[in-house]
């Protein structure tokens, strides 16, 4: 078709000349899928036009113009370095599944778009568990989305999801069914294991030294 | 004639098309019709298999430059074809829905000037395919879009299914021949009237207290469902719904008219689990476009309006997404 004649296509205000580009923001969105034992999510990266060069350092570390498969990989696990997982207060490890980087020249325009996803496996917990999702991957210049998907277990319903306006800290409650509430000694002790190590430890100490000194221990 | 008025007028002779057709019947003629004017080249270039996946996934509210789309380009059909190609979108969509489609393309025709005929824009660089045999019963699909435009119709007797769409546009305000033209203009007034028609309890269940920048379910999240947030729409009472069903009509009324009212009726009966969710400012300048983010969500339903910072006024550029998690491509239909 032919260009619209001037005279008939004012427009009201002045468009950016990188009109339909990403500028100033590096978008990543991040959608979480909750399971019994596991929890899988994919982060979406689209760096914008204007900040693409100083990402562009950090994801072609040898500066040769080429992102390459272990270029690629390498940034996947930095920009998980730069997340955190817990759930029920426990630090969660997450496992790198998948890398898909976009050409070179989509990234350079603003429309290309590099998705991770990643998984973590779940301790068994009770029938209410809080997952916190954390973000911090190039936070200045950083538009941060976290959504949940819909548990695809009919056991698991989402109670509440709370984020701060920036969605770089994001807390998902959720109840699964058929799950038994934990037994009553991790009930008392919900940290770490190795509290009940030190426990056990205190009492074998206290043993010996009343074995050494001689006096009798009476069970009733 | 000026390509704009040239599709406002293949828009009304396809409206006048012959009443006794039923709307499928009429719509795989009218493909027919297009397909015939088509030389052997252009045929393979513009017809795809009605499951390829690849094809079906390729749209994008980017420009063709940055997102590369399948099928044939307005720019390179001669102007007998573009006719009968815009007749046969035209015939696949009510007349508000042409009319928004159209504006859409005269928004990027409008950009293309201001950007000083940057070759990345143009109503010349929206392309249309077809996936499947057109047919008045087996199920076939219609893709037509460019930059801020991604129509997905499946054909399926007189089932047609408009998901997954997107709709957006740049600039979402301008001036032809003296006229104030906002091609997605309801979808803004609709919005903010149903915000405002909330009482405080409501508004407070309604407004997200986080920044959205953008379509959380845009290109590329095909069969994904994110957890509803906001103000259910059993809490609402029956003017708010009503004005909730109205707004929802803006997508839901793109397609053709007997589809849109089977879609109206299937949300209407979904309305009790519909969610309206809002993130941003809670005024607009009278006027003008909304700068808030808004999302509605139901069982067979994700809306997103989403306005873009980039750099600009964000009531100047916006985003929408149109899905039915349940039968994105028409999937139901086409397993039948």
């Amino acid at each position: 078709m032919k260009p619209a004649p001037a005279a008939i296509a004012i427009l009201i205000f002045a468009c950016a000349p990188a009109a339909a580009h990403r500028l100033d923001e590096y978008l990543q969105g991040t959608l979480i899928a909750v399971e019994k034992d596991l929890v899988r999510a994919q982060i979406d990266l689209t760096p914008g036009v204007a900040v693409y060069p100083a990402l562009l350092r950090d994801m072609d570390t040898d500066s040769d113009g080429v992102i390459s498969v272990a270029e690629q990989r390498a940034y996947a696990v930095r920009v998980l370095r730069d997340l955190s997982l817990t759930i029920d207060g426990h630090r969660l490890t997450p496992r790198l599944l998948s890398v898909h980087f976009p050409g070179i020249e989509e990234l350079r325009d603003g429309g290309g778009e590099i998705r991770i996803e990643f998984s973590a496996d779940l301790p068994s917990g009770g029938p209410a568990r809080k997952l916190i999702f954390e973000n911090r991957h190039h936070s200045r210049i950083a538009a941060y989305q976290v959504n949940c998907l819909v548990p695809r277990d009919p056991d698991i319903r989402v109670a509440a999801q709370n984020r701060n306006y920036s969605q770089s800290h994001y807390e998902l409650e959720y109840v699964q069914a058929g799950v038994q509430t934990r037994p009553l000694l991790s009930v008392w002790w919900p940290g770490d294991p190795a509290w009940l190590s030190a426990l056990a430890l205190l009492l074998l100490a206290r043993f010996a030294w009343l074995w050494r000194h001689g006096r009798p221990v009476h069970y009733k | 004639m000026k390509p704009i008025q040239r599709i406002s007028t293949l828009m009304l002779l396809s409206l006048s098309a012959a009443p006794a057709q039923t709307p499928a019947s009429r719509i795989a003629g009218a493909a027919n019709t297009f397909l015939s004017t088509l030389d052997q080249k252009q045929r393979q270039t513009v017809l795809f298999a009605f499951d390829d996946e690849a094809q079906r996934a390729r749209w994008s509210n980017f420009p063709i430059a940055m997102v590369r789309r399948g099928g044939l380009s307005m720019g390179e059909l001669s102007d007998a074809q573009r006719s009968a190609a815009l007749a046969l979108v035209s015939s696949a969509l009510s007349r508000r829905g042409f009319e928004k489609v159209r504006q859409i393309m005269e928004a990027d025709e409008t950009l293309k000037h201001n950007e000083r005929n940057n070759p990345m824009f143009g109503a010349s660089l929206y392309y249309i395919s077809i996936l499947g045999t057109p047919s008045a019963k087996a199920p076939w699909m219609l893709q037509f879009g460019g930059h801020h435009l991604a129509l997905n119709i499946t054909i399926a007797g007189e089932r047609g299914v408009l998901t997954p769409t997107l709709t957006g546009a740049q600039p979402a305000l301008y001036i032809i021949d003296g006229k104030t033209v906002r091609p997605l203009g309801q979808e803004s007034d609709k919005a903010i009237a149903l915000l405002h028609a909330l009482d405080d309890s409501q508004k407070k269940q309604a407004i997200l207290s986080y920044r959205l920048a953008d379509l959380v379910l845009g290109p590329g999240q095909d069969g994904m469902t994110i957890q509803p947030e906001g103000l259910k729409a059993s809490a609402m009472n029956e003017r708010q719904r009503a004005m909730l069903l109205d707004l929802i009509s803006e997508w839901a009324g793109i397609v053709h008219e007997s589809a849109a009212d089977a879609r109206m009726a299937e949300l209407k009966a979904d309305i009790g689990e519909t969610w309206f969710a809002w993130s941003g400012p809670v005024t607009v300048t009278p006027g003008s476009n909304i700068t808030a983010y808004y999302r509605i969500q139901g069982p067979h339903l994700v809306i997103e309006y989403a306005p873009q910072r980039l750099g600009g006024d964000p009531a100047l550029h916006v985003h929408t997404m149109y899905r039915d998690p349940t039968n994105d491509y028409g999937r139901k239909p086409a397993a039948k």
